[in-house]
């Protein structure tokens, strides 16, 4: 996976893919901030969403830090979503955020950042961490399932965990 | 008036969830004490603490579903067959649940610090308990016969609870 800076690099040359990168990668979390930490609703959500690509698409180069794309399209989705609530309710301030928004955003970083760590694992690991801590599978469901031992399921989960912390310290 | 009111009864199934849960938060303590000398502690505190907010929300789950079946019974007109068959799911994800926590709890037994190990082997035992009353629950429902796969699930996982709680009683000797 090429890092934030390469991916910025090649957007800024104008390599269509890599805008077709930074779009597949951010999308989920735009979204989800557009619509778990700022509770917009389908149409509302949707144009917000739009708005936030349209805005990286004309700032991506005031960006200083390329290693900081996530907290900037952060920036830029609260600030599109603040936008869109205020058209919404004109005699409410813009920069009234919803309470709790930044444990949402917070929350919202830290599980994108599992995710992106959990992609880099083996196959073996994924699997075995989704299916206890997702889908909420016994050690004997998932021992049938992957057929392992399921008395071996549950060192297994630790050792993948340690290589999950290793990827989210790296 | 209050007083005159007679508490919700919750049932078996809410407290068979509620001991599970708080065995599997013993399990993640006595993992996390253990974690200087046992480099897949911390895994087994994060599974310790998923399996107890698992086993809290079936327990208060289970309180509500078998509230809503004792009304049923009580209620001549009500169709029973569905809040029966509510009222086996869930002790049978108790029941599954808990024989993981005692499985888990057996793990760390073996595993853990010397001046914990009697707490984990305790935390296998509860579990194991819990394991048993839920699948009694399950037995004892009105719609499960007894070659229902549920009916086999669920002692077969207290079985395996029972098997854990003795080898972590064992390592705690």
């Amino acid at each position: 996976m090429a890092s934030e800076e390469e991916l910025v690099a090649r957007c800024l040359a104008g390599e269509q893919d890599a805008w077709n990168d930074l779009v597949r990668s951010y999308s989920r979390y735009v979204f989800a901030i557009c619509s778990q930490g700022y509770r917009l609703q389908g149409a509302d959500a949707e144009d917000a969403f739009q708005d936030v690509f349209v805005r990286v698409y004309g700032r991506l180069g005031t960006l200083r830090n390329p290693e900081a794309l996530r907290p900037w399209i952060a920036q830029l989705t609260r600030r599109v979503c603040l936008d869109r609530i205020a058209a919404g309710k004109r005699e409410e301030p813009s920069d009234a955020e919803p309470a709790g928004i930044e444990i949402t955003v917070d929350e919202l970083d830290e599980a994108f950042a599992v995710r992106e760590a959990l992609e880099e694992l083996p196959e073996e690991c994924r699997e075995v961490l989704d299916r206890f801590f997702c889908r909420d599978e016994s050690y004997r469901t998932i021992g049938e399932e992957l057929g392992i031992p399921s008395g071996t399921i549950a060192s297994r989960i630790s050792r993948c965990l340690g290589r999950l912390r290793q990827r989210l310290e790296a | 008036m209050s007083s005159l009111t007679p508490d919700p009864v919750r049932g078996a199934g809410f407290a068979a969830g509620r001991t599970a849960a708080a065995a599997a938060r013993l399990v993640a303590d006595v993992a996390r004490a253990s974690s200087d000398s046992w480099a897949d502690a911390i895994g087994v505190v994060a599974q310790a603490n998923a399996f107890a907010d698992r086993l809290e929300v079936l327990a208060e789950a289970d309180a509500d579903v078998f509230a809503a079946a004792l009304v049923a019974l009580a209620t001549p007109s009500a169709e029973l067959e569905p809040h029966m068959q509510r009222a086996a799911a869930l002790p049978l994800e108790i029941a599954e649940a808990s024989s993981d926590v005692a499985s888990l709890a057996a793990l760390v037994a073996e595993r853990c610090d010397g001046l914990v190990r009697a707490d984990a082997a305790g935390a296998a035992a509860l579990a194991a308990g819990a394991a048993a009353a839920a699948a009694h629950l399950v037995r004892a429902n009105l719609t499960v016969k007894p070659d229902d796969p549920r009916l086999r699930t669920a002692l077969r996982a207290a079985d395996d609870a029972r098997y854990a709680a003795s080898r972590a009683l064992e390592a705690g000797i």
